[in-house]
């Protein structure tokens, strides 16, 4: 299919049918700053930062939201479309708790981006934060309403890309805020605790809670690893600071098999990492009754092979049972069970999923 | 069918059942059992007729006679006179407001014989719960035609013809919609209906749906035959539980006779309709909103593209019209479109129907074509102001419209006119507001009312909309900024520009509206923490006081006339106003068209009550005050100004001269205000009280003749310039030079000096006068003229309420046997032999409205006569005399003979030692106004002294501390103002004694305790 021409600050481009605005000018490296757009979920036009001009329209547009048509004119950098930007940040900042001396995403904070890239030096408003309780009822997500610029992020993470559809706008007006149903908080509803939300939160209103006071981003180390709760094969990157893996965050940018989102395990589950009781090394009772004592891994696999074998001879090949774990990859269990059926000819395997 | 001698059509609309026309109805119904009357005579519930004031409302047929304010008990009384005896119950009829003139038929009221009836055209006439009255009004003859001989190209053809625009505000061509959903693919399409009617004020679609419900169902089957779609929803709101019930009735009555559902006149064509109750979200009526709420989602709006046309509700093809578009269509294709566009202007065709409230004599529903003048609205149909108050603006398009101010009552209100007056039509709603609405406050109430509905969705809306009202909040309660007009303007223009939907960009609509005609305003209440309108209480004590220009502390001597501490009260009113007896008497009393009482039955008679308390109070002792300052003032002219500002700058410790040219001090006081209206000691003892303080007065000197201007600038260190306006303006007619013919103020000034012999004879008007003009200098001339015996005619442009001069003189005068003649102009004097023996006047008939609100007058070609008078008395305005100030003297004096002030200053001209006020700066205005010129000349004066020299700003001294009772009564009986005793009209003839003869002690008390005290804080 041909192209379509339009030009963007005087240059002409070229983009295809039914993409938007914002997509073309990215596409050709034209920066318009967004807060409420997140790849993989609706395009709403909430906060209208990402206001352009195009010419002929009545108003401003919202480059997230707009077709590009033939021959469309758009303009990104106005003073028109600057005042506009800086009205809606200044309205932003002033109506909320931005203390950014605490805040978690000091440094990593579109809002405090956006502010810096546009040049305030404060709201001519009073700042007028609502006052909501910090919720602390759950060890895992710390939301701080009065940082919440109502974009609507973590409305359509919950609904469109994880559909757990806890989360949607309740009042309106000034007073609209996001959450589960009847004002509950996380841990009574029907929330799950993905961390989705958090995960695309611009703000500091949705933080890990384990990495509150844990270290600033710039001091984070980034790890990418893959999951080790399941099979699924996740990838993930571990936030480190000192040695210490302080929060997991998805990175929608490994794509597949998760696309940047994670489940509870491993968006949360990471303190067995450094957990003292945590094994690292084959244990191995050498005599019945005897203690667990630190094997090499050599050792150790000598020391099952040579005992299956035994076994197997004495007692026959239906005597032996294998018992799979979920935490395998597909092939893992794969092998297992061909290692079971074709090397120790039993056809008693298993996998802890059944149980 | 049964025929019966008479019908009789009760409203049922929600406004007359609101005022019981339910049990009106169950009491005729009641009655004519009673009398055997039932097989006879017919009752009909309607829906709304539109004078939802005058509810409830009963139209008897054949006859046509509308009765109004009926109440169950009217009832016997009613069928005996009018059913049995066939006589009219007069009293039960309508009342012209200005006229009091009795009208019995609808027809003849103006009200509705200035209407065209299209969309209500079944208002008032059928029972809208029956199906066969609608049809048997031409209803579902469009339909039929539509679907049997037109094709769906056909229809939108007709409608783009037609022109008809949407009437849900945005005025988008309806005909054009239906085309792109026409065009667009699918066969899943719907047809939908906004009557999420939402708008403060605004009940047009209402009463479409609770009169005429059939008018809405007609149109969406055409329209879903043009666009081809068979499923439509009705979006109501559940708060018009009327509407949607008789909805429901037509919706099954259709179905049942096969109008609508499947197969619809046997046409194969199928059309389904669901009523969808919205939860009552201003935003809802909002398209894409509506749409999202029919899909059972959050009632937030979505960005568009794409169109409803192309993916509306459940992302098919839809089209959404408003309740009044859709009442529209039956009448375009059963009638064409060329009948259909045979009214309204060039881009606005057909007619629009208007809820028209506020503050309106006649509070109803009207329909008018397009283009009809929102002055012909507001008056001819409206009836105008109640209570004789000025219209001040119209609010068009609720909380997301506009005002249109008293200066476009011409107008023609279509789409174009009202967007370019920045405006907008909106839904119909029409809020007109008198003088005694604050333009900041309706901004803020209609910004108040668009935070709260703010669906919150995007930034600009949710909080540019909240910010907005902190600000006027900020404004109307005086804690608001310099450069807060400024920021409201960039917010305004910025939401307008980056909101989501219509809500956002409609909603600073009417801050930018107000701050383009009422700017002024916003900095007075900036500025000077003052609201004109005394509305923002926040800002002042009590309405009266802060709308009286010195501020008098009119609760608190009030309060003590309650408490007969009348020796307390006197001491009040001379803490700001050295003529307390002065203006108990003549004062324009600004303060009682603000008092909160009037609201009720009628303001208190405050100036009424100030007189009382300097008639029998012991007046306290006024001591002199030495002179502890070096610099010394001169005063020109003697008048209120003047003497206010040698008093105040006397009491500060100057040395002050007042120059006067007439033989006596008071300037008009004395020499224009009659002593039947301002006896001549009470005047002397308050000029007494300024000289007692140490101040000197010169009279017999006027300055460039006795004594000359630059003798006075070397002389003194400052100089008050309060001239006056002592010199009447010219009618430039011929015959003004001839001797007989007298300027007014220069007849008032003649008689005053003259008296005796006036009175003696020796001077004479001759036995019949004229006098032009209606101002109080009018009225004072006309009634000195007749108390010398003249018969005296006045002559007056305009109609009687225009009349400028104050309502209680004008009435004396009618008493005392002067005749008025009213929308006549002199075109000349006749003559013979240089003696005035008669006037020739033209007829005037009202024309467009001018800059004031008021009707103009227009001369009638061939309409002049011409009345034999003997002398003229022309009283049409004053303008000052400046020919005593020198050219080289560095004071401006502009084109209208006043002085030009610095800019800023509200007293200094533009030579810094010169300072001017009262009438010479503000043309001819009211005793109180010079008062209040002459304090702030003082200030000034004393300011700019204090400045030059280095000194602190002066300190006035602690005032003696009066403690004021409060007594709030707990209930308040309406109680009119307790009149004025007077003298006699007979016995006024020829005599100068005080007209007004003053409240007893008993009457100030009564009237006094008829205040409401909004001064107390509880």
């Amino acid at each position: 299919m041909s192209g379509i021409k339009l030009t963007i600050n005087g240059l002409e481009v070229e983009a295809q049918p039914g993409q938007t605005v914002l997509e073309v000018a990215r596409d050709n490296h034209i920066y318009i700053p967004t807060l409420c757009q997140y790849p993989g979920t609706t395009n709403v036009g909430a906060c209208r930062v990402c206001l352009v001009e195009v010419e002929n329209a009545r108003t401003l547009v919202a480059s997230c939201c707009m077709p590009v048509t033939s021959g469309m004119v758009v303009r990104t950098n106005t003073e028109r479309v600057r005042k506009a930007q800086r009205l809606i940040v200044e309205l932003l900042w002033s109506s909320g708790d931005h203390n950014c001396l605490t805040c978690e995403r000091n440094g990593n904070c579109e809002l405090q981006d956006l502010v810096y890239w546009l040049k305030i030096d404060k709201p001519r408003f009073n700042i007028d934060p609502p006052g909501y309780e910090i919720e602390a009822t759950n060890t895992m997500i710390q939301r701080d309403l009065n940082k919440c610029i109502l974009c609507g992020r973590c409305v359509r993470a919950c609904n469109e890309i994880q559909i757990n559809e806890v989360l949607d706008f309740t009042m309106r007006g000034s007073e609209a805020k996001v959450g589960p149903a009847f004002d509950l908080d996380y841990i009574q509803s029907e929330c799950v605790f993905c961390g989705e939300c958090v995960n695309v939160c611009p703000t500091g209103a949705l933080t890990f809670k384990q990495a509150r006071f844990a270290g600033r981003p710039w001091e984070m180390k980034k790890v990418r690893t893959t999951c080790t709760y399941c099979g699924v094969g996740c990838q993930m990157d571990l936030n480190v600071h000192e040695g210490k893996i302080v929060s997991v965050t998805g990175n929608r940018e490994y794509g597949t098999p998760n696309t940047g989102s994670l489940c509870v395990k491993g968006r949360f589950g990471v303190d067995f990492v450094h957990h003292q009781d945590r094994l690292k090394k084959p244990l191995l009772r050498r005599q019945k009754g005897g203690e667990l004592t630190e094997a090499s891994w050599d050792e150790a696999i000598d020391f099952v092979a040579e005992r299956l074998s035994a076994l197997k001879k004495e007692y026959g090949s239906d005597s032996i049972a294998g018992l799979s774990s979920a935490r395998c990859t597909n092939e893992e269990n794969y092998l297992f069970q061909k290692f079971m059926r074709a090397v120790i000819g039993s056809r008693h395997v298993d996998h802890c999923a059944r149980l | 069918m049964k025929v019966f001698r008479s019908h009789i059509l009760v409203c049922g609309g929600t406004g007359c059942r609101a005022s019981g026309s339910q049990n009106v109805k169950k009491a005729l119904l009641a009655e004519l059992i009673n009398r055997n009357l039932s097989e006879e005579i017919k009752v009909v519930e309607t829906g709304c007729n539109g004078f939802c004031a005058m509810g409830p409302i009963m139209v008897v047929y054949p006859d046509g006679v509308i009765y109004m304010l009926v109440q169950p008990e009217d009832i016997p009384e009613l069928v005996e006179e009018h059913l049995v005896k066939g006589r009219i119950l007069e009293r039960l009829l309508y009342r012209e407001p200005t006229t009091e003139a009795v009208i019995p038929t609808m027809q003849e009221i103006p009200f509705f014989a200035l209407q065209e009836l299209r969309v209500l055209r079944n208002r008032g006439l059928i029972d809208p719960e029956k199906i066969e009255e609608y049809i048997a009004r031409d209803g579902y003859a469009g339909m039929a035609k539509a679907l049997t001989e037109m094709t769906p190209e056909d229809i939108v053809k007709e409608m783009l013809a037609s022109g008809l625009r949407g009437r849900g505000g945005a005025g988008f061509p309806t005909g054009l919609k239906w085309q792109f959903a026409a065009q667009s693919q699918g066969d899943t399409k719907y047809v939908l209906c906004n009557a999420d009617e939402g708008d403060p004020g605004a009940f047009m679609d209402r009463s479409v749906l609770e009169a005429d419900p059939h008018a809405v169902l007609e149109g969406m089957v055409i329209a879903a035959r043009a666009i081809g779609s068979h499923q439509g929803y009705i979006y109501c709101r559940a708060e018009y539980p009327l509407a949607i019930q008789r909805l429901n009735i037509a919706i099954d009555q259709a179905r049942e006779m096969g109008l609508l559902g499947t197969d619809i006149l046997g046409t194969g064509f199928d059309f389904n309709l669901e009523i969808y109750q919205g939860a009552g979200a201003f935003v809802c009526g909002e398209e894409t909103a509506l749409m999202t709420s029919i899909e059972g989602k959050r009632g937030m709006p979505r960005p568009r593209p794409p169109f409803p046309a192309v993916a509306g509700l459940w992302q098919k093809p839809s089209i959404l019209n408003n309740v009044e578009t859709f009442a529209n269509v039956g009448q375009i294709i059963f009638r064409g479109a060329q009948w259909f566009a045979s009214v309204g202007t060039e881009k606005s065709k057909g007619t629009k129907v208007f809820a028209l409230t506020g503050d309106v004599n006649n509070v109803g529903l009207v329909e008018v074509p397009m283009g009809t003048t929102l002055g012909t609205i507001v008056y001819d149909i409206g009836g105008g102001i109640p209570k004789g108050k000025k219209f001040k603006a119209a609010q068009l398009g609720g909380p997301s419209g506009g005002m249109i101010p008293v200066q476009h009552l011409n107008a023609p209100v279509d789409y174009e006119k009202v967007t370019e007056l920045g405006a907008i039509m909106g839904s119909g709603g029409m809020i007109v507001m008198n003088e005694d609405s604050c333009a900041v406050d309706m901004a803020r109430f209609f910004m108040d009312f668009c935070q709260d509905e703010s669906c919150g969705k995007c930034t600009p809306c949710r909080e540019g909309t909240k910010r907005m009202l902190e600000i006027l909040n900020n404004i109307t309660t005086g804690k608001s900024k310099e450069g807060d007009i400024e920021l409201l303007e960039e917010m305004a223009a910025i939401i307008k520009d980056s909101a989501l939907c219509g809500l956002g960009q409609t909603a600073p609509n009417p801050v930018l509206s107000t701050i383009r005609y009422f700017r002024q305003e916003y900095e007075d209440h900036i500025l000077r923490h003052h609201c004109s309108a005394a509305v923002c209480s926040a800002l002042f004590k009590s309405p009266c006081q802060h709308t009286c220009p010195i501020e008098m502390d009119i609760p608190s001597y009030i309060a003590l006339i309650r408490a007969e501490r009348f020796e307390d009260a006197y001491r009040i009113l001379l803490r700001t106003n050295p003529f307390p007896s002065v203006c108990g008497r003549v004062c324009d009393h600004k303060c009682q068209s603000k008092c909160r009482r009037g609201k009720l039955d009628e303001p208190i008679a405050i100036k009424f009550l100030k007189r009382f308390i300097t008639d029998n109070a012991s007046r306290p002792k006024i001591e002199a005050v030495p002179v502890t300052r070096k610099e010394k003032i001169a005063v020109i002219g003697a008048g209120p100004a003047g003497l206010t500002a040698a008093r105040d700058l006397a009491q500060r410790g100057y040395k002050v001269t007042v120059f006067e040219e007439l033989s006596e001090p008071g300037g008009m006081l004395r020499w224009a205000i009659p002593s039947y209206r301002l006896p001549r000691d009470i005047l002397a003892r308050e000029i007494e009280d300024v000289r007692t303080l140490g101040v000197e007065i010169c009279c017999n000197t006027r300055i460039g003749r006795d004594l000359s201007w630059e003798q006075v600038d070397t002389d003194y260190d400052y100089v008050y310039l309060a001239p006056g306006a002592h010199k009447s303006q010219k009618m430039d007619i011929p015959g003004e030079d001839l001797k007989g013919v007298y300027g007014g103020v220069e007849f008032l000034r003649d008689f005053n000096a003259n008296e005796e012999d006036w009175l003696a004879g020796k001077k004479t008007l001759g036995s019949r006068v004229a006098v032009i003009g209606g101002g109080n200098s009018a009225i004072d001339a006309a009634r000195v003229a007749a108390r010398l015996g003249a018969d005296v005619l006045i002559l007056y442009r305009r109609e009687r309420k225009d009349m400028p001069a104050a309502e209680e003189e004008i009435e004396a005068a009618e008493h005392e046997g002067i005749q008025i003649e009213y929308l006549v102009a002199p075109v000349k004097i006749t003559e013979i032999n240089g003696a005035v023996t008669g006037i020739t006047c033209q007829r005037m008939k009202l024309g467009e409205f001018d800059r004031s609100g008021r009707k103009r007058p227009d001369p009638i070609a061939g309409s002049e006569y011409t009345v034999s008078v003997d002398s003229v008395i022309a009283a049409i305005g004053q303008i000052p005399d400046m020919t005593f100030v020198p050219g080289d003297s560095g004071v401006a004096v502009n084109r209208w003979s006043c002085f030009d002030l610095a800019g800023g200053s509200q007293s200094q001209t533009m030579n810094p030692k010169f300072f001017a006020g009262g009438d010479a700066v503000t043309g001819p205005d009211t005793v109180i106004g010079a008062i209040a010129a002459g304090h702030q000349a003082a200030k000034d004066i004393d300011a700019a002294i204090r400045a030059k020299n280095g000194e602190q700003p002066y300190e006035a001294p602690p005032e003696e501390k009066i403690d004021i009772p409060l007594i709030i009564d707990e209930e308040t009986q309406e109680a009119p103002q307790t009149k004025m005793p007077e003298m006699a009209a007979a016995a006024r003839r020829r005599s100068f004694a005080e007209v007004e003869l003053g409240f007893t002690r008993e009457e100030a008390i009564g009237e006094a305790i008829r205040c409401l005290r909004c001064d107390a804080e509880i």
